[in-house]
Order: structure tokens, then sequence, then C-alpha cells
């Protein structure tokens, strides 16, 4: 039983802030992180796996700075999202390096068994410039899983792997969480973390946007009021027309023009607007959503 | 040093066309030195054919070799698969120039001594002296280029100026370049083994220290950098 | 539009449409394989040079070309305030000085116009144009060559301006440039030729860089390790065959027979200078020759 702490890190290149300001505790269970693509996930994975120094705040493995302490590996497994180029390694001697690696007691049975869990047996024996996606990933798998970690950090590892083995590779994980590991995965599909994991981070842009139960941030999401700036050619008429509406909970005229307005039922929303304005013979000029970093994104998530 | 380590190393060495090439280089020297051989009677040809092999072949293999220990993988990132283990990254360092070391120790400094063998069988000392140079000048040049490419993703080509133009080109124009050459050093060990080989200007005090102090920094440097290696996404 | 948007959710087969958005193919007039090529051929040379690529990319190519032009704007820079009689250094002899900086310049921007495509698979982008894969060769070739040629010409022309500028014989001048420049040429097809094949041959960047290098180098090494010693023993028509073996070497042993400049063992008689053409050209045919077959391969893989 492991728990990996961070504790308001942050990580930026020169003016571009990559990561910033994330506080998160991921304990045993399966966690997965979410976010779109360049959100920064790869940049939190590196720093969870020692693999980045954090710009600020700290990052440990039960108590232990990660960062340049190449002991939390014995209870840390990586499955980074880079391939192997090992090619000219069969998948067998590949594993086998990463157990003598570990300094494990007897490395060819810590081998076998690993491939097994993954179902790499038989294709052991072939070079890894020979397989495909799929096998390559497991066998990224295998090497991260060798020495029984406690801790299992996985980049994008559904990325290019056909459903079949998307399904073997997923109920794996599963199995995992539910031994007790801690394990962490990072995908841009919201669909692929439903199905594995319970608890999700979101993050947008580098921050740290959501945290918790899946359905729980869902729910929180749509009771949140969404606002958007709404323009036509009689802003005053539209307003009025708009708190009529009961999708709507606040209506605001902004100085420079438009209609600022708080919708507490997108869908509703969405449907009502255009039919107000046809009925009223307003003609729309602008519909944009002002408070767009979150929302969207989640939308995007969610529905995309 | 890991054997786990060293064998995967030594594997990335001598793996496919690297090893092709890194076989042609001694394979051309000592070619070379048998085909001057039967063309001359006497030991006329030791300093232009060995001078060639100390020269270009003995820095070749070791950049080819120590490249090849570290800069694929550093390059395309996969070198995290042997840093996310309980390790330490200066060990890591160590086996990786063993591999390399041995590389050129054996394609780069060996042909030099068996070149002088065959050029000039009267004078063993000559051989010894040459393959001690090369010993001396391949560890340091293994070394250096070993802490290059865990500097830059272009160590072969600052490796290559390193040798053909700041040793070559600038070194047979101003002399002073000889304190800051791994050639130099290398030859004023041969020196003092025997005296048919050209010292190197620096004396023996210097270039042993010199060499020395070269290598360990190196070895340490790459060491360190891979200590703060650093895992990038895609681009 | 609104009465062209069919209702959401119909699943009667009958009634799916694929709505006309106005998205059409373009039937305007296109440009031939001419203008591909010569697009390919222009955007290949700006490569070499780290132009329209990463300003990273741009600092290896120019620092060696800025030291490739050092030594001869200091000459120009001696011949203005001492005035010499003539050039402390020949037009051709320049190349053969800073042949390292030229080998190096070669075998490290080969690779970006021969191996990235065939590592990163983008190569088939451009084989499933309508240009033909030999074309594809060439061009690249072409791209190699004359950014080598750039490399080669550039100090020629300095050194020519200041020999000019110095009023130095304008007819001997030119005529020695001339000699020089069709050196340069010779020098560069041959050179462009090893980089690409060698390039194309390794896709691993750092590994075809030594490899050529090593081929440059180390051919002219060994070459002239041998003219040196024949020529030492007093067999000079072994040490003007040796030359044949490297495409430094044919340089120089061209230069020996075509200017005043002193060479080791210059290839002596019209035969064997007409011998080191034929190879210096024949190299590099054969090097085109390899590459167009090695990318037809590829278009049929």
């Amino acid at each position: 039983m492991s728990t990996l702490v961070l504790d308001q890190v942050s990580r930026w290149y020169g003016n571009v802030v990559a990561v910033n300001g994330i506080s998160m505790s991921v304990g045993p269970g399966i966690t997965g992180l979410l976010g779109p693509n360049g959100a920064g996930k790869t940049t939190l994975i590196a720093l969870m796996s020692g693999f980045l120094a954090p710009s600020a705040g700290t990052v440990t493995l039960d108590g232990t700075p990660v960062w340049r302490t190449t002991d939390v590996y014995r209870h840390l497994g990586l499955v980074p999202e880079r391939e192997v180029s090992f090619g000219y390694l069969t998948g067998r001697r590949f594993v086998l390096a990463n157990a003598e690696l570990h300094g494990l007691p007897d490395p060819g049975a810590a081998t076998e068994r690993a491939l097994e869990v993954v179902d790499m047996v038989e294709p052991a024996a072939r070079r890894i410039g020979t397989y495909s996606k799929g096998m390559r990933q497991r066998v990224k798998l295998a090497s991260a899983l060798v020495h029984d970690p406690s801790v299992l950090l996985l980049d994008e590892p559904f990325n290019g792997v056909d459903p079949r083995q998307r399904l073997h590779l997923m109920a794996l994980l599963r199995r995992m969480g539910a031994e007790g590991r801690t394990v962490l995965f990072s995908s841009h599909i919201l669909e692929e973390v439903e199905q594995v994991a319970r608890q999700i981070e979101v993050v947008v842009s580098g921050r740290h946007a959501a945290s918790g139960e899946f359905g729980e941030i869902r729910r929180l999401m749509t009771d949140r009021p969404v606002q958007y700036v709404v323009s036509a050619d009689d802003d005053r008429r539209l307003a009025a027309c708009l708190i009529a509406e009961p999708s709507v909970v606040a209506v605001a005229l902004r100085p420079d023009g438009g209609v600022s307005v708080s919708v507490a039922d997108f869908g509703a929303f969405a449907l009502r607007l255009p039919a107000v304005t046809r009925e009223q013979g307003l003609r729309l000029l602008e519909l944009a959503p002002t408070d767009d970093s979150l929302e969207s994104v989640f939308s995007y998530l969610v529905e995309g | 040093m890991n054997r786990t380590l060293f064998a995967l190393s030594a594997q990335a060495v001598v793996g496919r066309r690297r090893g092709v090439v890194l076989l042609l280089l001694p394979l051309a020297l000592v070619g070379l030195a048998v085909v001057v051989r039967l063309l001359t009677s006497d030991a006329v040809g030791v300093e232009a054919t060995v001078g060639l092999g100390y020269t270009l072949a003995l820095p070749l293999v070791a950049l080819l070799a120590a490249t090849a220990v570290l800069g694929p993988e550093v390059d395309d990132g996969s070198i995290v698969y042997l840093l996310a283990k309980p390790v330490s990254r200066h060990t890591i360092a160590r086996s990786k120039f063993a591999a390399a070391w041995l590389t050129t120790t054996a394609l780069g400094a060996l042909p030099l001594a068996v070149a002088s063998l065959v050029l000039d069988s009267a004078h063993p000392g000559r051989a010894l002296a040459l393959g001690a140079a090369g010993v001396v000048a391949g560890t340091v040049y293994t070394a250096l280029f070993l802490g290059l490419a865990a500097l830059t993703r272009h160590a072969v080509v600052v490796g290559l100026l390193y040798t053909l133009f700041w040793e070559g080109v600038i070194g047979s124009v101003l002399s002073g370049v000889k304190w800051l050459s791994v050639g130099a050093w290398g030859r004023e060990v041969g020196h003092a083994v025997d005296d048919l080989v050209d010292a190197g200007g620096t004396g023996l005090g210097y270039a042993v220290v010199a060499a020395l102090v070269v290598s360990v920094g190196s070895v340490w440097f790459a060491g360190d950098r891979l200590r703060s290696f650093t895992l990038r996404g895609d681009e | 539009m609104a009465e062209s948007t069919s209702p959401r959710g119909t699943d009667d087969a009958g009634r799916s449409v694929i709505h006309d958005l106005g998205y059409r193919p373009y039937t305007g007039p296109r440009l031939g394989s001419t203008a591909i090529a010569r697009s390919l051929v222009l955007t290949g040379f700006r490569n070499a040079f780290g132009l329209g690529r990463s300003g990273r990319s741009k600092v290896l190519p120019f620092l060696l070309l800025g030291l490739n032009l050092l030594p001869a704007l200091i000459v120009a820079g001696i011949m203005a305030f001492v005035g010499l009689d003539r050039l402390p250094i020949g037009y051709a002899q320049y190349a053969s000085t800073t042949q390292v900086l030229l080998g190096v310049f070669v075998a490290s921007q080969a690779p970006v116009l021969f191996s990235r495509d065939l590592r990163h698979g983008t190569i088939a982008l451009y084989l499933a144009r309508p240009l033909p894969s030999a074309a594809y060769a060439v061009a690249r070739w072409l791209s190699l060559l004359l950014a080598t040629l750039v490399f080669l010409v550039l100090p020629v022309v300095i050194l020519y301006a200041a020999a000019l500028l110095t009023e130095l014989d304008v007819s001997d001048q030119t005529r020695e440039a001339g000699v020089a420049l069709g050196l340069a040429v010779l020098l560069a097809l041959s050179l462009a030729g090893v980089g690409g094949i060698i390039a194309s041959w390794s896709t691993r960047r750092g590994f075809a860089v030594v490899a050529t290098i090593a081929f440059l180098v180390i051919a002219n090494g060994v070459v002239t390790a041998v003219q040196g010693i024949a020529d030492g023993e007093g067999s000079t028509r072994v040490a003007e065959v040796a030359g044949l073996f490297s495409p430094y070497s044919l340089y120089r042993g061209l230069m020996g027979a075509w200017t005043d400049a002193d060479t080791l063992a210059p290839p002596t008689g019209a035969g064997m200078v007409a011998a080191y053409v034929v190879v210096l050209v024949g190299l590099s045919a054969a090097c085109v020759g390899a590459l167009v077959a090695r990318y037809r391969r590829e278009a049929s893989a």
C-alpha cells in the first residue's frame, strides 16, 4: 500500500507553465488522469516518476521525494508513452534485463511471471522489432511489473491498442487496482477512464481542474451555472426575453454591449435561444461562453 | 559496473550496421599495413600508416562506440527503461563506459599495435608503445564522447569537430593545441614506453594527469547528466 | 439551410443523406511534376542550412559555413591591408585545406534530407504524390548538391573579389577561379552522392554522420599514406593510381594537374587525368543510381 503525494507542484519552462500548483494524493486503487492533449499529463507523470524536477512544490512516495532518489523504483513501475527502441532484443530478454536491473533474487522466474500476467509468454521469443503496437504495450507493462511494484504509472496505455487487447489491458489494470496497488493511468478519452477508474483527476492547461468520483464531478458540473455573452441588435429586449426563460438564472447588460447570461440548464437554453430570438424578431449577433476553461473542456471530454 | 547494463550496451555497440563500420575501420588500417609492407622493403610506412590509425581510426571508433551506448537511447527517450531502476545513475554511466571502452580498446588501440608489428616486426617495443598510446588516448576519447553524448544530441558532430578540426587542422597550425589534445597526451605516454613513438610535447606528468582528469570527469559528468534525465512527451 | 437539414435520429436507410455543404474538389489548373520537383529541391536546399526549420537547427550549418569562410575573410583582410602581389592560397587549394569542415557539413546535413523521411515513414506522403520516386531521389540529391556548392563556391567568390579589389591580373584570376569552380562542381557531385547514399542507408542520424566521415576521411587518409609511401619509394604510377580511391584525393589530383598547386603525385598524362575525371563523375552517377534504386524499392514496398 503506497501513496503518491503531490504538494503544490508546479513546473515551468521559461515563460511557459506546464503544471500549475497541483496538489493531489494518489492512493491504492485505480486513478484516471484525464485531460485533453497538451494539458500536462505526461509532464505530471514525469514529475510523479522522478523524471522531472518540480520547479516548485514536492512529489513524494510514502514520504520520500521521488526526484533523484533511485530507490523509489523498487516500489514504482513506469510505463512511458515512448516506444521501446530495444528492437534488437527479444521480449523475454528485455523483461529479463529489467528484472536483473531491479536486483531480483530470481530474475528468470519473475520474468516468466510478468510475461504470463500480460499474456505474452508465446511471442516472448521474438524480437521486439517484430511486435505489433499492442504487444509492445504489453511488453512495456511486463517490464514495469516484473518487480511487483506497489505503484504503477502508465502514460496513455491504451493508445493504438486494438479493442480486444484494450479490454484485456483494462481487466489487468482493474485486477491490479483490486489487489491494493496504486495504479494511475493517463488518457484523453473519457470513455476509457470511465470504464476502468472511479477516481479521476482532471487536468486542463496544467491546472488541476477537478478531482474525485466521476459521476459526482459530472453532477457538480451540470449544477453549476455557465456564463455566456449574447448580443443582438436590441440587447435590452433580448435581456427581457431571456430572463423569462426557466433555464436562465441571471441576466446583466454589459457596459460595452451584449448581455451576460448565467445558464443553469445548458441543454434547454441551447434549444430555446434560437426560438426566442426568432419569435421576437431579434437578430442574434454573437453567442460566446465567457468561462470557457473547465466546462468547455469537460463537455468536450464528455461528448467528444 | 552492472553486468546487465554492460551486456545491453555491448549489444547496442556491435549490433547491426554500426558493428560493420566498427569492424571496417580497424580492418582498413591493418589491410593498409599489409599492403604497405608488401610494397616496401623496410619499415618506411610506420609513421604514415599508424599515424592514420591513431589520428583518425581510433577517435572514430571511440566516437562510434561512445555514442552507440548512449546516443540513440537518450535521443528517443527509451533510456527511461534503464533509468527507472534502483541502480545509481553513475553505475549506469560507468557500465556504458566499460562497454564502449572495451570496443575502443579492441577495435581502435589493438589494431595500432598490430599494424605496427606488421610493418616493423623488428621493434615489438614500438608496437607495445603504440598500443599503450592508443589505450590511453582511446580511454580519454571514449569518456569524452560519452560525456558529450549525455550533454547534446549533436555529440557526433561536436566530437568530429574536436578530433578532426581542433586536433587535426588547428593542431597542425598552432602547437599550443597539444595542451588540450587527447592525441598528444596519448603519444606522450607511448613515448615513455618506447622512444620510437614521437612525444606529444606536454611532458609525461601533465599528459597522465590530464588524461585521468578528463576521463574520470567525463564519466562522472555523464552519470550526473543521467541523474537529471528528463522525460518528455512525444513532440 | 434549414430545409436541407434532416431531422436527427432517423435511422431509416432511405432517408439518409449526405448534405452538400459546398465543399468540392479542386478543379483548377495544377502545376506539373517539374514544379513539384523544383519546390522540393528548393525546400531541401533551404533545409540543409536550417532555413525553414527550428532556430537550433540553423546553428550547426551556419557555424560550419562561418568556420569555412573565416580563412577566406582573413585572406581578404590581409590582401586589403598588406597588399600582396598574389593570393596566399589558391582558389582550388582552399577546399582541400578546409576539407574537414566540408566533410562534416555534408555528413551532418545529408541525414536532414535523406534520413528523416525514411525513419519517420513520411516518405510515403511524398511517394503518394504524382512525383515518381526517382524524381524524389534526384531532387533530394540536387538539394544537397546545391548546398555543398554554396559551401565550396562562397570562399572562391570571396577570394576572387579580394583579388580583383587589390587589382591583381583579371584574366589570370578569372581563369584560376574558373578552374576552381569546375573542380568544386566535380567534388560537390561526388560528396552529395556519397553523403546521400550513406544517409539513406543508415537512418540513425549520428551513425550516418560518422559513417560518411569515416568513408571520406579514412579513404583519403589511406590514399594519402599510400601515395606518400609510394612516392617515397619512387613508384609514382602506384601513387597516381592510389589517388583514384577517394573523392578528396581525386580532387587533389585534378587540382595538381590543372592548377599550379603543389600536390603529392598529381596524375600525369591525359589518360590518367581523364581517368580521375571519369572516376569522380562515375562515383556520383553510381550514387545517384543507387539512390534512385533505394527509393524505388521504398515506393514499391
